[in-house]
């Protein structure tokens, strides 16, 4: 790794304001992706992990958001400066859905051409040849042929590879992959991010790469950021994350994903409640509400991210005397400090 | 190809049924014999009355039986005969007066669509790419006073302006000038026609491009870099014509019936006044030629835009 990480963000917030107040949606997130690495980002629906990359890449074009803090990227300031240069040239994005993300009257041979175009100066006939060559690379059969049909004549899994031949065509030094494979089947999705995986050693790319299944993130990154109401609460290198959970949010989120090595019709443990309202919050933990950790102390201050290498935001983390001892008083008492029963936890045990 | 096939013939039989009912209403509802010949028509005891009306009888063929008659009419009409007029001299017949009044109205719907398209789409991509800002509002107001200011209202302040006043445009329609003067004096008529028609069609296209602009692959294609000129004109625009086109063809319908004001403001003697004077005078043949050809060009042109869907969405060709 070099000594200057190529994106190195740092408390960077993101609020969009609305009628009822400021809505954060990205509250002091800090990571570093140094080349050729490959960040997780993971969370449930609304935890901020899509705002934050289309923030980072200045994608949102709204006059309501609000950005502070600092996203350096290769050295320069990106927050609240206009990032156009960098869109396709050096950094490119993948998004979810293969079936809304190409334009559906334009034949993808010249949606792939368009960046060639674009930012690398080519020629007609030199974009088509290396569309074809990229094609060829992300593993689309007679592309040749492909390039003169329309997305609605292709399957999902060929959509997504051309979705990663765009991205891909500038050849940009960071990738973002905005949840790639939540669209397409299973067997598809191993393709597709054993793909990415060999393109971005090829091209030593740094990747974000956004998902709600942990599963994914374990086997093909780097480190982990866990986020919940656009607050990080957890980040980690990957295997450190996954063998020594601090977080009791990434730990709930563990618990309701099956896994092979459950005793058969084992129940999964549902994370009771639903994400936090992020208009005015109230002070504490976010996450409090929902957890089973929860003491008076969570629900008065909120926990600041600590550590060096493993960073987690918790007063009573997993796995330590404090975090077992706030187990057994709440299980004592029934409930927790938020008043959620502790039977919500206890399904299976 | 199948679908094309049975689309054309369910055109000739729209044709068919419009013709029939057309030819059917002008005789039933009229009397023919008294368009032509007058109060005498219905004198059969005057020997000499009697003569002409029989004379009469036979030229038109009022003798034989309405069927008869139509497919005679029919027959003669798609051969480029359109008949004698009803006028007491019968002359000139027609098709001389369709050939010389009718394309000075079709150039001027033509004309109208053409500069209505050519101010609407700028203005609309104009509009939906910065949709809050004052001058958006301004816009809008303009629009709307467009589409609300009745065909004959704003020839009279056109023609106040652009020809009274700034002299821009000649004050009469001279029909014996050259090709090219006679456009450009068509120009300030189909302004006229054409400036509610780009308010509409300005809207209509402001709103799905607004739409368009949400939709994901906009963000993909700004994602990979395209600027955003291209966006709006490449990538947006075309999937946003849809609505525009099926009110184009619409619209062109209504166009002819406001070129019909139009033409009589500005002194055109085209389709549109010779359709007005048919009506008056109960001079049937012409009426009935007029009505099937704009009929024809209403449902072509509605064809048209079916062909054109396929153009603008390949979703559609299969």
């Amino acid at each position: 790794m070099t000594d200057a990480p190529l994106l190195n963000v740092s408390n960077y917030s993101v609020g969009f304001k609305t009628e009822r107040g400021l809505a954060r949606a990205v509250d002091g997130v800090s990571f570093t992706i140094g080349a050729g690495e490959t960040l997780g980002i993971v969370g449930e629906s609304g935890s901020g992990k899509s705002v934050l990359n289309r923030s980072i890449m200045g994608l949102i074009a709204s006059s309501r958001q609000i950005e502070t803090g600092s996203v350096l990227f290769d050295g320069s300031e990106m927050v609240n400066q206009d990032r156009q240069n960098f869109w396709g040239n050096r950094i490119g994005m993948i998004f979810q859905d293969p079936m809304t993300s190409l334009n559906p009257v334009m034949k993808v041979g010249k949606q792939v051409a368009e960046p060639l175009r674009q930012h690398l100066g080519m020629s007609k006939r030199q974009a088509i040849e290396r569309t074809i060559e990229l094609f060829t690379n992300v593993g689309i059969p007679s592309p040749a042929q492909r390039t003169k049909q329309y997305p609605h004549e292709l399957s999902g899994g060929m959509r997504q590879r051309v979705m990663i031949a765009i991205a891909l065509a500038a050849e940009p030094e960071f990738l973002i992959a905005d949840e790639p494979t939540t669209a397409l089947d299973v067997t598809v999705q191993k393709y597709i991010l054993d793909l990415l995986n060999r393109l971005q050693a090829e091209h030593g790319m740094a990747m974000t790469l956004i998902t709600h299944d942990l599963g994914i993130a374990r086997g093909r990154t780097d480190q982990v950021l866990v986020m919940y109401g656009g607050r990080v609460m957890e980040h980690a290198p990957t295997e450190e994350l996954f063998t020594h959970t601090r977080h009791p949010y990434t730990e709930a989120l563990l618990a309701s994903i099956p896994r092979l090595d459950h005793k058969k019709h084992a129940r999964l443990t549902p994370i009771p409640g639903a994400p936090p309202n992020i208009v005015e919050p109230p002070p504490g933990c976010r996450f409090s509400p929902r957890c089973k950790y929860a003491q008076a102390r969570c629900v008065q201050s909120s926990p600041t991210v600590d550590g060096a290498e493993h960073r987690y935001a918790c007063f009573f983390p997993v796995g330590t005397d404090a975090g077992a001892e706030a187990l057994a008083s709440n299980r004592a008492a029934g409930e927790t400090a938020t008043g959620l029963k502790m039977s919500h936890f206890e399904v299976d045990a | 190809m199948k679908y094309w096939t049975q689309r054309l013939t369910m055109v000739l039989a729209l044709m068919l049924a419009v013709s029939m009912l057309t030819f059917a209403s002008m005789n039933v509802l009229g009397d023919p014999l008294f368009n032509i010949l007058g109060p005498i028509s219905g004198d059969r005891k005057t020997p000499e009355n009697l003569v002409k009306i029989e004379a009469a009888e036979k030229q038109y063929y009022l003798d034989k039986p309405l069927p008869e008659r139509y497919v005679r009419w029919l027959g003669d009409f798609v051969t480029g005969d359109m008949g004698v007029r009803f006028a007491a001299t019968g002359q000139p017949p027609v098709t001389e007066l369709v050939k010389e009044r009718l394309p000075r109205s079709l150039w001027l719907v033509f004309m109208a669509q053409v500069l209505a398209l050519a101010i609407a789409v700028p203005w609309g991509v104009w509009s939906a790419s910065r949709s809050n800002s004052l001058a958006n509002k301004a816009s809008t107001v303009a629009a709307f006073g467009f589409v609300s200011v009745p065909n004959f209202a704003l020839a009279v302040i056109l023609y106040y302006i652009f020809a009274l006043k700034l002299g821009l445009f000649p004050l009469r329609y001279d029909a014996s000038a050259s090709f090219l003067t006679r456009k450009t004096q068509l120009l300030l008529p189909a302004l006229t026609l054409a400036l509610p028609g780009a308010a509409v069609y300005q809207r209509l296209l402001r709103t799905d491009l607004i739409t368009t602009l949400q939709e994901d692959f906009i963000l993909t294609a700004r994602a990979k870099g395209v600027p955003r000129r291209q966006i709006l004109f490449r990538h947006a625009l075309r999937p946003s014509l849809f609505s525009v086109v099926t009110i184009f063809g619409v619209n062109a319908g209504g166009m002819i019936g406001g070129a019909l004001v139009v033409e009589t403001f500005f002194g055109i003697p085209g389709a549109g006044t010779a359709i007005v004077e048919a009506i008056l005078r109960e001079d049937f043949p012409v009426v009935l030629a007029l009505v099937m050809i704009i009929a024809t060009g209403f449902v072509v042109l509605n064809f048209v835009v079916d062909i054109l869907y396929s153009i603008l969405d390949p979703r559609v060709r299969s």
